[in-house]
């Protein structure tokens, strides 16, 4: 998957080059769509919903991605070639559309029973909001794929995602068993 | 000092104003021009009537009542011996069902009223009947700590002002609550946004901003009421931030800073006042006589670490004044200089007339802190007179905070909270409402993050301790209790005192109660079916008074969430 992604890349990048030239959102979109989806369901497990994800959030995860307080070997390249407006576009654009269910399962009782227990010790929906849905500039949790959930918490708890202090200091104080509880939880929902 | 004459002034001007909203009253025109000229018109919010605002027994013109903010309702015909007879005379339910923490304002039987989110409803105020509905469409950006609240309007000549989530102030016209202008307070991706109520005197539209925990650099914005043109800012973190190296609190406890560290890493970073945070939740008192506001600033950013923050932080956990016309400093009063708990000071400061220590009778200002005192100043130069007893709890103050946690009370929301206190002015009394909320305090050190939450740490609640609330009652002339009633959650929201001799005021548990004002027996409840955490406000029509309140829930405090406005009389 990897080979393949920084293949991708390379292309991606080159055609983010140009972007120089008046494009239209639909244009600048077509580049995310070849990993986000064409129709909203990304290419693999690893890469996170795009559709109906918060405006704000999108918006900020470019700009973190830009200036490198968030870091990711495909996804920082191609924030570099962005300006400021094309993120807010592409963050308008994006949010717009429907968020897309990837059906998956719900999590089984004991699973979903550990992960409520850290999630309401933790707060969690205090800041993500009921049915982890999100709002501006918390993002959506609940149907988000579990591959990306376990993987971007987990970069959280071990600072490789750095930029929401908050989140990697919450993160931290649970077990690795309960981080796995959460993802197959809120992505069942 | 038009501000202290609340007795002879509150009779006059209700019983006239009576006479001017009276329906089948037949005075000649002469009569009604000289009504007319000396409370203004009441179709349109003139700065006389808001001037009057302490002794109007029909309105309620300002988020506290008035320019003092005293939140002393001066109608006096629900009291002590009807109360018991109060009863819902109306219910609104708006669109949003998320916290409520506004302050309803009612002109001339017209209530404004806001929810979560930033919505605004014109009502009815003998009905409830819908009016209007206004829908601030909010930005991608909008950043709070503590909920999506909204607290309320301001209301002046024939408009209606509301600042936003996305850290705009926003002019509505008072008939139709359709949009007039809009304006960008600051810039909401730095973290800064608007819960408060605006403050509109003289032709200005005064607002504070939240954001203490993003690393803003705090601010008050005086604004064209007209236009929106921004007047003057006052920073409220000064370009050179460190003070005095104060090493004692404003009761004289030792904060246990290591101002030798904190020496070394100012000579290292240089002054750290671009983000050092020092918001201002809440409105200005304002002085009419000497055109002066007085308003309390927020916590310094990052709340828990002081590594990154060297020196006293000023003017952050300070009372402060600043000219009206000017926005230019006159005085203040740093209560905790380099907070490291967030024991910070956000309830609304109110003017009062207040012994000194003397005992000669003086302009005060007092203020509610979030360490459970009630601080009383001097308002000529904000000097302390004196604190009063601690209305919660304290417990190994000031413990600095650690890893692993270090349990301190009073918990970081308080004490008192942003909730403004009432007071009344005949029996020299404040009432607040406190949190006893036990936590540990853990500090875990971050770089600024560019307008994400910034902590430096976290607060815990210690979940085997019992958390409680009271409402008290303060002689602010002693310093001495006079009453307290605990309650079973903490309190955040508000309270309202009459001259009908009463307090109002409303628990999480939806219980929204009147206690007598001078004793502190319980008098009246009513069950509201959700969080009453927001200040009740009080208002008459056609001869009726009504006390009416929002039951939503709090965000904060995480209390049963609701949608309802409602109105009580007591007949
Ligand atoms: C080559 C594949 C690829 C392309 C093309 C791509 N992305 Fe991504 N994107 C990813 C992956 C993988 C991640 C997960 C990053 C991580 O694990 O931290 C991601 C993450 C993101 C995130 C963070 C989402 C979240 O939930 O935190 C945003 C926002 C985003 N991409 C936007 C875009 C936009 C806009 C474009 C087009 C301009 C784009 N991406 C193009 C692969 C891609
Ligand atoms: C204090 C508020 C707060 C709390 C409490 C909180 N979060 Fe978050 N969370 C955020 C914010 C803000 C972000 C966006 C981070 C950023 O700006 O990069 C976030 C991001 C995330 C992400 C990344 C989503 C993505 O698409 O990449 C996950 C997963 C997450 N949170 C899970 C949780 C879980 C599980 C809990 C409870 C254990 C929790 N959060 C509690 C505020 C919070």
């Amino acid at each position: 998957m990897r080979l393949v992604l920084i293949a991708f890349v390379a292309m991606v990048a080159s055609s983010i080059s140009h972007v120089a030239v008046a494009q239209s959102i639909e244009e600048k979109a077509a580049v995310c769509a070849g990993c986000h989806g064409e129709n909203g369901k990304p290419v693999s497990p690893e890469i996170p919903v795009l559709w109906g994800q918060k405006e704000g959030y999108i918006y900020l995860q470019l700009r973190d991605l830009k200036r490198g307080d968030r870091k990711h070997e495909i996804m920082s390249g191609i924030a570099a070639g962005l300006e400021k407006t094309d993120m807010q576009e592409l963050a308008k654009y994006f949010s717009e559309k429907p968020w897309i269910n990837l059906q998956q399962k719900s999590a089984d009782a004991p699973t979903a029973s550990q992960a409520q227990q850290v999630a309401s010790s933790a707060q969690c929906e205090g800041c993500h909001l009921s049915g982890y849905l999100g709002d501006s500039t918390i993002p959506r949790l609940a149907g988000q794929s579990e591959t990306y959930l376990l993987k971007t918490m987990s970069e959280f708890r071990s600072g490789a995602r750095a930029n929401n202090a908050w989140m990697v200091t919450l993160l931290k104080s649970y077990s690795d068993s309960d981080i796995a509880a959460l993802s197959k939880y809120i992505a069942g929902l | 000092m038009t501000s202290f004459k609340f007795g002879t002034l509150s009779i006059g001007a209700a019983a006239l104003l009576a006479g001017v909203l009276g329906a089948s009253i037949a005075t000649k025109a002469g009569d009604e021009i000289k009504n007319a000229t000396k409370f203004g018109n009441m179709n349109s919010v003139t700065q006389d009537l808001l001037n009057r605002a302490g002794g109007d027994g029909n309105n309620f013109l300002l988020t506290n009542g008035d320019y003092t903010q005293s939140r002393y309702f001066p109608n006096k015909q629900i009291n002590v011996s009807n109360v018991s007879k109060l009863r819902p005379a109306w219910v609104f339910q708006t669109e949003v069902k998320d916290s409520m923490e506004t302050s309803p304002i009612v002109v001339n039987g017209i209530m404004y009223v806001t929810t979560s989110f930033d919505h605004v409803y014109a009502l009815d105020a003998r009905t409830g009947e819908e009016l209007w509905h206004y829908k601030q469409k909010l930005g991608p950006i909008t950043t709070y700590c503590c909920g999506p609240n909204n607290r309320g309007v301001a209301v002046y000549e024939d408009m209606v002002y509301l600042a936003t989530l996305d850290a705009k102030l926003v002019a509505l016209d008072a008939k139709t609550g359709k949009q007039v202008w809009e304006t960008q307070v600051a810039d909401p991706e730095l973290g800064y946004s608007e819960t408060m109520a605006p403050t509109a005197v003289k032709g200005k539209i005064l607002v504070g901003t939240n954001g203490g925990e993003y690393g803003i650099r705090g601010f008050v914005k005086a604004f064209d009421a007209k236009t929106g043109k921004n007047l003057w800012t006052f920073n409220t973190v000064p370009e050179s931030s460190v003070g005095v190296w104060a090493t004692n609190d404003a009761t004289g406890r030792d904060m246990h800073r290591d101002i030798a560290a904190e020496k070394a890493a100012l000579a290292k970073n240089g002054d750290p006042y671009k983000t050092l945070g020092g918001g201002v939740w809440q409105n200005p008192a304002v002085d009419l006589d000497t055109n002066r506001i007085y308003f309390v600033v927020g916590n310094p950013s990052p709340d828990l670490d002081g590594s990154l923050r060297p020196g006293d932080n000023l003017y952050t956990d300070s009372l402060v004044s600043v000219d009206l016309d000017t926005g230019k400093y006159v005085c203040h009063f740093q209560y905790i200089a380099h907070d490291v708990w967030d024991m910070d000071a956000v309830s609304p400061p109110a003017i009062v007339k207040v012994a000194d220590k003397d005992g000669k009778m003086i302009k005060g200002v007092i203020h509610g802190g979030k360490t459970g005192h009630i601080y009383v100043h001097d308002a000529k130069d904000c000097s302390l007179i004196r604190f009063s007893e601690a209305m919660v709890p304290q417990e190994n103050m000031w413990v600095l905070p650690t890893k692993d946690g270090a349990r301190m009370l009073p918990g970081a929301n308080g004490g008192v909270e942003w909730s403004p206190l009432a007071t009344n002015p005949s029996l020299g009394l404040a009432y607040a409402i406190n949190l006893h909320q036990p936590m540990t305090y853990h500090v875990e050190s971050s770089a600024y993050p560019a307008g994400k939450l910034w902590l430096g740490g976290a607060f815990k609640i210690i979940p085997t301790e019992e958390q409680w609330g009271n409402v008290t009652a303060v002689d602010y002339n002693t310093g001495k209790i006079k009453w307290q009633v605990k309650t079973q959650q903490p309190m955040i929201g508000g309270i309202l005192a009459t001259a009908g001799g009463l307090v109002f005021t409303g628990e999480s548990n939806g219980q929204f109660e009147a206690f007598d004002a001078e004793t502190g027996a319980a008098l009246w409840k009513f069950q509201a079916g959700a969080g009453v955490n927001a200040p009740p406000s009080s208002y008459s029509v056609d001869g009726k008074q009504y006390v009416v309140v929002a039951a939503g829930g709090n965000a904060q405090v995480d209390s049963k969430r609701g949608n309802s406005i409602i109105a009580f009389t007591a007949d």
